[in-house]
């Protein structure tokens, strides 16, 4: 079946001229069922190599001890001591707490922004600058506000000469003021992305409705609230949950910024991870953790994401 | 109908552009900010009193032609930026192809399977990860950059695409069919320049993200031969003497310019390839 298939795509290839009709009743039913399958192989084989292969690796890894030497089975003995890692619960709650923050602050500014600006063909023609932040390379990010907080101490001093603090601020000693850098950054890098894709939605969404509510007399906040805003409901949903995965990810950002601290204050999951597997090489423990999240991530993927992502179809 | 929709019911200008306004600034200052410290000299940069109008200098600039292999970083991106991107459009755009104008068992399954990878953080795999390239002997090569990139980038590379061919019209290749064109041809002579744009803006996207990728890049690369300029920046250190931010100022420009232009050309198709298709631009 494959080799007919081959020889018929690959001779329509060849000679674009020629009428593909005598091809075409050469095909098998057989092959023009398969040919679907064929053509998405490829992606879905490729895919499978970086998820599935990694997926079972770290499956049968979680069950070992894997430091330098040869792999040593501890059956569940990495899950138990997760159970008890008050590090591994805590990077799940800083996770959840970094995460859930810079996730509610940009979508409420990205939101006010794109109402304010979706209307008006002034401020079309710059908005770009709006997205300069998101297209700055996220390590250059990082290092700005790692700079400015921390390493030039520019903010500080900014405050300082408005009067509004004393002395020099120790930010690397307070897990909140930690955690607020990291937000402050994220939120700087990608309330644009959300931004971009409210005012694409609203700008989508059917004009006369909005025209019929404001010669009734609607003032500007009850069309957004109640009908721009019901409208926008499946894009804000895919936008978040886009938003949401990269936060949930993030490591570039604890990385160069906080390495985590302090006292493991600002150490996401991701930085776990990396923390455990590639500075310690306690490569077992590692996967064991890459295992839980794994499963955390399909759980969320089939409740959440697939129903933003596959609506229904009528 | 534009100058009505200009201003609704009880908004007021002044605050709608007061608002715009600041969030610009916000928008712009700390980047102007670095600038400024890209083009000082080293020496005041971390001081005991931050300088605010300083010397201007093209230090940072020669450092990183003359004391850092910089063309080696640029060409590493390049080369692992453009190699996955070809891979990612081989496999993503017959991919799209199917599950847009087929209609077959497992097809919304198989979708959601190459979208749901688009969600896997990339920690969870990057130890067998590691190891899958150490024993293929690709550790520090851009070959692995250029396999794992495209691996990154290929859930909405396949997204977006399919989500413009499920623009074209039935009767297009309704035509082309009663013509007696099979369906690799429909492909290549219909359904691909009929989704150009959407092939553009999805390889657009896909060199940012390549560009910024951070963590594989750290834990493959480690050397010049694979460094890229994301990664090599966090090497920018001068031992003892901490990080070298003009040298990281500069060639955050270096790279930020040639995107900025890129996504300016693609304005428009922006926010629907950043969806991964689900908004019709």
């Amino acid at each position: 079946m494959s080799n007919s298939s081959l020889s018929a795509s690959g001779a329509a290839k060849a000679a674009p001229d020629i009428p593909a009709r005598p091809v075409l009743k050469r095909r098998s039913k057989r092959f023009k069922a398969a040919l679907p399958y064929l053509l998405v192989a490829p992606a879905v084989l490729y895919l499978m190599l970086i998820t599935l292969y990694p997926g079972v690796y770290a499956i049968i890894q979680s069950f070992h001890e894997v430091k330098f030497g040869p792999w040593r089975p501890i059956g569940f003995g990495n899950y138990e001591k997760l159970l008890t890692d008050y590090q591994f619960w805590g990077a799940l709650w800083n996770t959840l707490v970094i995460g859930s923050i810079s996730l509610v602050v940009q979508c409420v500014l990205a939101l006010a922004l794109a109402f304010y600006a979706y209307r008006d063909p002034w401020v079309k023609g710059w908005r770009i600058i709006f997205l300069v932040p998101m297209l700055f390379m996220p390590s250059a990010v990082a290092f700005i506000y790692k700079l400015f907080f921390l390493d030039g101490r520019v903010f500080a001093d900014l405050l300082m000469k408005l009067g509004l603090v004393d002395g020099n601020i120790a930010f690397q000693s307070s897990t909140w003021m930690s955690r607020g850098i990291l937000i402050l950054a994220d939120v700087w890098q990608w309330t644009p992305f959300l931004f971009i894709i409210f005012v694409a939605g609203l700008q989508g969404q059917d004009e006369e409705v909005e025209e019929a509510a404001r010669l009734d007399g609607a003032s500007w906040y009850a069309i957004f609230w109640n009908i721009s805003l019901p409208m926008m409901k499946p894009i804000i949903a895919v936008a978040l949950i886009l938003r949401a995965i990269d936060i949930t990810t993030m490591f570039t950002n604890v990385f160069i910024i906080t390495k985590g601290g302090p006292a493991f204050g600002t150490e996401t999951i991701s930085y776990f991870i990396y923390r455990t597997g590639f500075k310690f090489f306690n490569f077992g423990y590692a996967s064991a953790a890459s295992v839980v999240m794994l499963i955390i991530t399909i759980l969320v993927a089939q409740l959440v994401v697939k129903r933003a992502f596959l609506p229904p179809r009528s | 109908m534009t100058s009505q929709r200009k201003k609704a019911k009880g908004e007021s200008l002044t605050l709608r552009y007061l608002i715009l306004g600041g969030w610009a600034l916000f928008c712009l200052a700390p980047v102007l900010w670095f600038l400024s410290i890209g083009l000082r000299p080293r020496t005041e940069i971390i001081t005991a009193q931050p300088i605010y109008f300083p010397s201007f200098s093209l230090d940072a600039w020669h450092m990183i032609w003359e004391d850092w292999p910089m063309a080696a970083y640029l060409r590493n991106s390049i080369a692992a930026i453009i190699g996955s991107v070809i891979i990612d459009l081989v496999l993503a755009i017959p991919a799209a192809y199917s599950l847009s104008r087929f209609s077959y068992k497992g097809r919304d399954d198989i979708g959601f399977y190459i979208l749901s990878t688009r969600m896997m953080a990339p920690a969870i795999v990057a130890v067998p990860i590691f190891f899958l390239f150490r024993n293929f002997g690709l550790l520090d090569t851009i070959w692995a950059l250029m396999l794992i990139y495209a691996a990154i980038n290929l859930s909405f590379v396949t997204w977006i695409i399919r989500s413009y061919m499920l623009d074209i019209p039935k009767e297009l290749e309704d035509a082309a069919k009663t013509d007696g064109a099979g369906e690799i041809r429909i492909l290549w002579e219909i359904i691909i320049p009929a989704v150009l744009p959407g092939i553009i803006t999805a390889s657009v996207i896909a060199m940012i993200f390549a560009i910024n990728e951070f963590l594989f890049t750290l834990l493959i690369a480690s050397t010049p031969d694979a460094y890229t300029m994301s990664v090599a920046l966090s090497n920018f250190t001068g031992g003892s003497d901490g990080v070298i931010y003009n040298a990281i100022a500069l060639v955050a420009f270096l790279a930020f310019v040639p995107v900025f232009l890129v996504v300016v050309a693609i304005q428009k198709h922006l926010s629907r390839g950043l969806t991964m298709g689900a908004l019709k631009g």
